[in-house]
């Protein structure tokens, strides 16, 4: 808000009570159900929780699979969104339809089509001879990649449409071909907004439940990411794990989001 | 050296079309034009960047139609020049010399030797997001040059400048093409920039060459409507002889009107002269009499928020605009006698 006092203007007022009072309200939402969850637990048996073998084995399966699945993500989203970014094509308004499905889509039914393909002749081919992936790891980043793969594209498209084609257009009569450009102009121009697609696609990853929990099940120690630990905590009543969880959840995003801030703070080019 | 065959574009709803363009080793070369009309579009088909449906271009005798920009060695310097925001100056600068895999030492001197032609030396380790206008395209024009390429392509190099820097700039540019010796095409919205940086020029307009020519023959046999009214429809007047009248000046009887100008050694043929500079005035001016004569005038019409007025004097007729309100206030009317002083400092000499 800004420290000098301004005269607000006849009429002004009830509109900045109602909106000013609408942020209030939601901010004092989230910090009373925050602060009902401390209360519910006390540090010295959180840090027991969290250090318990479960939820130490939760985290880990939960940074690697997130991790491979975002790395997988961005290597399929940066090209994909290049080419729908830059490039003119025929059905390009369809395509870039059917990119934004996965998005509204629940991933409870994206777990679901999932499970039905792998039931499929090509899909218990695929189980068979390449990779078991119903009630397995590999599902797990298949869920997640399936579901944040989207969302990358989205991020990153919007990234590439802000870098001005006169950078690359440079670059080719400066002697580099067009995937030398993309690579030593494009790329360079875009690694914030990467940087950024990157983590938040991460964080979209980590916290994925629905289409996890339909294609790799809620095994403990097997299949069990920290969203699922939190089902699981919650459905044998252990609610104290079950906020210790909660609580790593929300330090995760809130890193994700303080890092995103850094990147997108830095000065913007041009 | 550079050649467009028939190069004919089309882009949605415009079309560039036919266009037929020589221009020789070391050349000047000016297009300029309204916004819209194409100019663009003609650097990029040379610098390989669009695709046309006809026509060829050719460089140093060879045919580059089919070849993609990479391999035509081209120095391309876009509007707002588009230098990298990720590498400094130098790097900037080094950034095509690279590519050609030359020998590291070899490339930090033709950096440094480039640098000190543009004087842009002091700026080499900086960012480039830190430059002025000036200096961003001097390292522009640095980066085009440092691949030595076989033509320069400047699109609206003063585009981003104040006025003052570009009139210094416009100078510097000259001084490199002077220094280098390297063929230019200079693309500009701006008629004076065009004249005074052209060795040759074309008109272009809604994607079709009106003229091409040294910015005299613009100037004083404009080619059609348009290119008269692009000039800005100048009085062109005729001279029959001249006097010297010492001091440095000279007087030219153009009609039997003698006109005051500073000494030329050839002989005046032809005077230019805007109807922006030739005032109107219903009462006697002030100060001698140098360039200042009695006439009558003939015609009125309106033209926008201008007045135009032919005026009769002696046995030629000249054109001059007036401002609306000021042509009210002074209450002229056909058959009114009135007073004109020329501008000096504009009159052109051919």
């Amino acid at each position: 808000m800004n420290k000098t006092k301004t005269h607000l203007i006849q009429g002004e007022k009830p509109f900045k009570v109602v909106t000013f009072g609408a942020l209030a309200l939601i901010v004092s939402f989230f910090i009373i159900i925050l602060i009902a969850l401390a209360a519910y637990t006390d540090t010295r048996s959180l840090l027991t929780v969290i250090a318990s073998k479960e939820i130490l084995f939760a985290v880990r399966l939960t940074l690697f699979t997130a991790t491979v699945a975002t790395f997988l993500a961005m290597i399929v989203a940066i090209p994909a969104a290049y080419a729908i970014s830059h490039g003119n094509f025929f059905g390009k308004d369809i395509i870039d339809t059917i990119l934004d499905v996965p998005i509204v889509l629940s991933p409870v039914a994206i777990g679901a089509a999932l499970l039905v393909f792998f039931n499929t002749s090509v899909g218990s081919a695929v189980e068979t001879g390449l990779m078991r992936f119903v009630f397995e790891v590999p599902g797990i980043i298949l869920a997640q990649f399936t579901v944040v793969i989207a969302l990358a594209i989205r991020l990153l498209k919007s990234t590439f449409d802000g870098i001005d084609q006169r950078y690359e257009q440079v670059g080719r009569t400066l002697g580099y071909s067009k995937s030398q450009v993309f690579l030593r102009v494009t790329l360079p121009l875009a690694k914030n907004g990467i940087i950024a697609a990157g983590v938040l696609t991460w964080a979209r990853a980590v916290g994925e439940f629905g289409a996890t929990v339909t294609l790799a099940g809620a095994t403990k120690m097997k299949t069990e990411t920290l969203p699922v630990a939190i089902f699981l905590n919650l459905a044998t009543a252990d609610v104290e794990k079950a906020v210790a969880v909660i609580f790593i959840l929300v330090a995760v995003a809130s890193t994700a989001l303080i890092v995103l801030r850094k990147v997108t703070d830095r000065r913007r080019f041009e | 050296m550079i050649s467009m065959k028939d190069l004919s574009v089309k882009i949605g709803s415009f079309s560039l079309s036919e266009i037929n363009l020589h221009i020789s080793e070391g050349e000047y070369f000016v297009i300029v034009g309204p916004t819209g009309a194409g100019k663009t579009i003609i650097l990029e088909s040379i610098a390989g960047l669009q695709r046309f449906k006809k026509g060829e271009i050719w460089i140093g005798g060879k045919d580059v139609t089919s070849l993609p920009p990479e391999r035509r060695q081209i120095g391309y310097v876009p509007q707002d020049y588009a230098l990298f925001p990720f590498l400094n100056v130098r790097d900037n600068i080094t950034f095509g010399l690279r590519r050609l895999g030359d020998k590291k030492d070899h490339n930090k001197e033709r950096v440094e030797s480039l640098a000190q032609i543009l004087g842009i030396h002091h700026l080499l380790e900086r960012s480039v997001r830190k430059l002025s206008g000036g200096e961003k395209q001097r390292v522009a024009i640095a980066r085009a040059l440092a691949i030595s390429p076989k033509v320069l392509l400047l699109d609206e190099p003063m585009g981003s400048l104040d006025v003052r820097t570009a009139k210094y700039l416009r100078l510097e540019l000259k001084r490199y093409h002077d220094e280098l010796g390297i063929t230019t095409i200079h693309v500009t919205h701006n008629l004076i920039e065009a004249e005074e940086m052209a060795e040759r020029m074309a008109v272009l307009n809604m994607g079709r060459i009106e003229q091409i020519g040294t910015p005299d023959e613009v100037f004083f046999y404009p080619q059609g409507p348009f290119v008269a009214d692009f000039i800005g429809t100048p009085n062109i007047l005729d001279c029959d002889y001249c006097n010297d009248l010492g001091h440095g000046l000279m007087e030219a009887v153009c009609g039997g009107v003698p006109i005051i100008l500073p000494h030329y050694e050839a002989p005046v043929r032809k005077l230019a002269l805007l109807p922006r500079d030739v005032y109107v005035t219903t009462r006697t001016p002030p100060g001698p009499g140098i360039n200042r004569f009695k006439g009558t005038v003939t015609e009125i019409v309106p033209f926008s928020s201008l007045m135009k007025l032919t005026i009769k004097v002696g046995e030629i007729s000249l054109l001059a605009e007036l401002p609306q309100d000021i042509f009210e206030e002074m209450d002229i009317k056909v058959g009114h006698e009135v007073h004109l002083i020329l501008k000096l400092r504009s009159l052109r000499v051919h």
